[in-house]
């Protein structure tokens, strides 16, 4: 275990460390101008921007490949390092477009914080500047402006090491050289997007977000990706129009620095256009005759209890099933099983499993079969209960002997990830009476054939929870943002249909307004 | 005066085939060699004080002894990409004396347990190409490479590959990896190619020159070697001239031989009526020297370092005084903006930069500063890089504008030459 000072800062890393490793142990990272270094990557020492001075080498060293020796003085504050970091700056922008104002990764821009930080200040660049290419389509989902690109290869690299792919490289060469995809392989790996998070410029950009929100305009929240049962950590940023992008905070023990493609749409599902706003009461029957009522939420949950109760009073509570998807959070399970368990009296309870065939699949990267994010959590509560052993074909049994009447579904926050919707509903309607928890509105839900109430649910952004993951990592989220205030948790409606006095969980704060200027990320890239 | 040690007989026609290579004594070392302790062939190389000609000068026999003993696969590779403008000494070397070489690799190999070995040459020479195919063919037949060589239990491949022309491809990772199939670009150090090098294994790499000086050494022994040159800079050395000389082409001389005595004697001199204004004594990249410092050069490591230049390859190139240096140095800013791999930002961004400031001069558009200009992003790119393409850029433009600037000075002021008076017209030929 080598000990070394860092601009007079002594600290002991683990033998074999790089300075930049030393850098990042102590937390000094932005103190270190860089591109090319990213610590899930390797070393490609190319944007020559972490010069260090070592006491005793009359030449500077780059910190990300110089591996740390006993007694190492180090130094990137000495005036050599200053000059030198200020010209690796003008070299990196003399052919830059310097086109901030119309460009996504303006405020989360490496080039800008790093040039505010060490820049020269003193444009001497009077030639015409390299032309490329701009607005190339190097796959669904991502966007290059070779122009903007500052040649550090973290994207080629990510390709080449995480995914393996091999969809990029760097073509031509001098300053000529430019990011491309071979002719007939475009760059639709599934982690895809990830380049556009390590891209420190605004050379490779989002399809989905492109110019849908200056960064400055969003303020961002920690919380998990639901698309799967691995729980990758994220970063919501929204603002009062809702969320408009996710992207992967690190996390060591469950998704590194990366996310998937497919979880990146899981935001969708949550914006307002998505989702069901009212309690709507319907009866069935015939289209032309059908009536329909709306609600707010409490009475939607309101009518839910009213029709638990008659099953009660009939002597007749098994009559009431409650069906149960992975979508929601360990907390929310506890309450609506022991509600149904205690208080109403029936252990009709049942695992809806979306899709069993792809469940245990996965991509050997991050992406599972099990597109819930708390399977895990659901069984738990189930086995405590002792329910775990009610099995699908019980409850297909209980519907069509006609013992199963009144049927509580706690169903998708996502229907993308319930390829079996529609089957499922046909089956909930030999039921007479169709409880349905969702935060979104599904078309063929208010087509159900029997007396159905719908209650707007919130998501995981617009509440407290616990998600357990696949591998048995319990993770908390807090409130982000409110996007349908109204809308109701599990727990809020067990309470309705026990009679107990609701305890609504605060609606999150709403946006406040955004101080002048503010940056709500730093280092976006880094 | 020349001493013709390795270009003993160049000028025989019958010295490029095998059986006349052998009749002048051609592959009696190799014997000699394998008959040896691997070590002592070593030591002997050391011992010689032989350094790598391909530029950078470093000791032969040292660099061999950065060779790990973990019993990995070892490579030897043969860099003839020899692309620094101004160098054609190996490509005469190999045309005159393919097996000159090819017996220096063998030993060389021998001595460093070497079962495989390439030749690496630019793409550009196809000529030689075919010549030293023919002559590892010729090896092959004889028993001489291949399996058990003259008996000794010794086995060696040797193949030539051929590159595509890329300047960066002489650096030798940069040679690594296009060898390995990858782009041509240079390869972050450590770790050294000595220790993981080509397909990740101990790896030499060395001169055409320096492999075939082997054969020497093993023929005359260290001492024999050191009768030429001096302390620092032992043995001879292959020197390819040209520009305004009367007799252009490659001298064998010994180190240490009076720059001045080499233009007068063996270049011939100049051309009638002109007079020395310049020389630019290893290659493109070395900084060019004044006419005073040319008259106190001797062509040796440590004389063309204390005057701030490089011996380098050995590629000289005389420049009279009907020379624009601000053409000449056009002519180099543009090598080497076309050259950079692009790998490393400053030698990538500096070497366009470099580029357009000279070329806006020349075109009549420069600017007033653009001197100092040219200096500071020169010298910002120094000692910045994984290789040294970025200090080659960088030193010629130091030394052009700082020891003729006013030259520069009134291009930039005049819009004109100062030395032919011409105007922007005549150097678009470089575009």
């Amino acid at each position: 275990m080598p000990k070394c000072t860092i601009n007079g800062q002594e600290v002991e890393v683990k033998a074999g460390a790089t300075i930049m490793d030393a850098f990042y142990q102590l937390g000094m990272k932005e103190k270190i101008a860089h591109y090319c270094y990213h610590p899930s990557l390797s070393i490609a020492g190319v944007c020559r921007l972490c010069m260090v001075e070592i006491e005793g080498n009359p030449r500077l060293q780059i910190a990300c490949n110089t591996v740390v020796t006993e007694g190492m003085k180090v130094d990137n504050n000495s005036a050599k390092v200053n000059e030198a970091v200020k010209w690796g700056m003008d070299f990196h922008l003399i052919n830059h477009p310097l086109d901030c104002p119309i460009c996504d990764q303006a405020g989360e821009c490496g080039l800008q914080d790093q040039y505010m930080a060490y820049g020269k200040y003193e444009p001497e660049m009077a030639e015409r500047k390299v032309k490329k290419r701009k607005v190339v389509d190097l796959g669904p989902r991502v966007v290059l402006d070779s122009e903007r690109c500052v040649l550090c290869s973290r994207c080629v690299r990510f390709t080449e090491e995480v995914t393996k792919t091999n969809e990029l490289g760097i073509f031509n060469r001098g300053d000529r050289s430019e990011i491309g995809t071979f002719e007939d392989r475009p760059l639709d790996n599934h982690y895809s997007v990830n380049t556009v998070d390590i891209c420190p410029v605004g050379a490779l950009t989002s399809k989905d977000f492109r110019f849908r929100q200056r960064v400055w305009l969003l303020k961002n929240a920690e919380s998990i990706c639901t698309g799967c049962s691995t729980g990758c950590n994220v970063n919501v940023f929204f603002n009062k129009e809702g969320v408009f992008r996710l992207k992967p905070l690190y996390n060591e023990k469950v998704n590194g620095y990366w996310m998937c493609d497919t979880g990146r749409d899981t935001y969708k599902p949550i914006n307002r256009d998505a989702r069901l706003l009212d309690a709507r009461l319907s009866f069935g029957g015939d289209k032309a005759q059908a009536k329909v009522e709306y609600m707010i939420p409490l009475m939607g949950a309101k009518k839910a209890a009213e029709w638990v109760r008659e099953a009660k009073a009939a002597n007749n509570a098994k009559s009431v099933a409650l069906v149960l998807t992975g979508q929601y959070s360990s907390e929310e399970y506890e309450s609506i099983v022991s509600t149904f368990k205690a208080d109403v009296g029936t252990d009709q309870i049942f695992h809806w499993v979306n899709n069993p065939e792809s469940f245990e699949s996965f991509d050997g990267l991050l992406f599972r079969g099990d597109r819930n994010p708390n399977t895990k959590g659901l069984l738990q509560t189930l086995q405590k209960h002792g329910v775990m052993d009610n099995t699908w074909k019980d409850l297909v049994a209980g519907l069509e002997s006609g013992t199963i009447q009144t049927l509580v579904v706690a169903g998708p926050l996502d229907f993308s990830v319930f390829p079996d919707l529609q089957e499922k509903l046909a089956l909930f309607a030999k039921a007479k009476r169709l409880v349905w928890l969702s935060s979104g509105k599904s078309e063929l839900v208010d087509a159900s054939s029997i007396t159905t109430v719908q209650i707007p649910m919130r998501t995981h952004v617009e509440k407290h929870g616990t998600y357990v993951n696949h591998s048995g990592i319990a993770q908390s989220v807090k409130p982000a943002l409110s996007v349908v205030a109204k809308a109701m948790t599990l727990s809020e409606v067990a309470d309705v249909i026990a009679g107990r006095n609701v305890k609504r969980e605060e609606a999150s704060s709403p946006i406040g307004k955004r101080a002048q200027n503010e940056f709500t990320t730093q280092r976006g890239a880094l | 005066m020349e001493s013709k040690i390795l270009s003993e007989h160049y000028d025989n026609p019958e010295f490029r085939g095998l059986a006349g290579y052998k009749r002048l004594g051609g592959y009696e070392m190799l014997a000699k060699a394998l008959k040896m302790d691997r070590q002592k062939i070593i030591d002997e190389v050391k011992a010689s004080g032989l350094r790598g000609r391909g530029g950078a000068g470093f000791p032969t026999g040292v660099k061999w002894g950065f060779l790990p003993n973990n019993g990995e696969p070892r490579y030897l590779l043969c860099n003839a990409d020899e692309s620094e403008p101004g160098t054609f000494k190996d490509r005469k070397m190999i045309e005159r004396a393919p097996h000159q070489l090819i017996e220096g690799m063998i030993i060389s190999a021998f001595a460093l347990g070497v079962h495989k070995s390439y030749v690496y040459m630019r793409g550009e020479y196809v000529g030689p190409g075919k010549i030293l195919r023919q002559a590892i063919d010729e090896a092959y037949a004889a028993g001489l490479l291949g399996k058990n060589i003259l008996g000794s239990g010794y086995d060696l491949d040797l193949d030539l590959y051929m590159g595509a022309g890329a300047y960066i491809c002489g650096e030798e990772t940069g040679m690594i990896s296009s060898l390995e199939g990858l782009k041509g670009q240079p390869k972050l150090k450590p770790p050294f190619p000595a220790v993981q090098g080509y397909l990740r294994k101990p790896t030499i790499v060395n001169n055409v020159e320096t492999l075939a000086a082997v054969v020497t050494i093993i023929r005359d022994g260290a001492a024999g070697y050191r009768k030429y040159g001096t302390e620092k800079s032992a043995g001879t050395k292959l020197f390819s001239v040209s520009g305004n000389i009367n007799k252009p082409g490659t001298y064998e001389v010994p180190l240490g031989y009076p720059l001045k005595d080499f233009i007068e004697n063996e270049c011939g001199g100049l051309k009638p009526g002109r007079k020395l204004k310049a020389v630019v004594p290893g290659g493109s990249s070395a900084p060019v020297l004044t006419v005073d410092e040319a008259n106190r050069a001797t062509l040796d490591y440590e004389s063309l370092a204390s005057l701030g230049s490089m011996l380098g390859s050995g590629a000289i190139i005389v420049i009279d005084d009907s020379n624009c240096m601000v053409d000449v140095l056009s002519t180099i800013t543009h090598f080497y903006w076309h050259e950079s791999c692009g790998q490393c930002t400053p030698c990538r961004e500096g070497t366009g930069w470099l580029h357009k400031i000279v070329d806006s001069i020349i075109h009549g558009q420069g600017n007033p500063g653009d001197v100092d200009l040219l200096v500071k992003v020169a010298d910002q790119m120094k000692g910045r890089t994984i290789c040294a393409l970025s200090d080659a850029a960088a030193l010629p433009v130091i030394s052009f504008v700082t020891k003729f600037r006013d030259e520069f000075e009134f291009f930039i002021k005049e819009g004109r030459s100062k030395v032919t008076g011409k105007g922007p017209t005549h150097a678009q030929m470089h575009h």
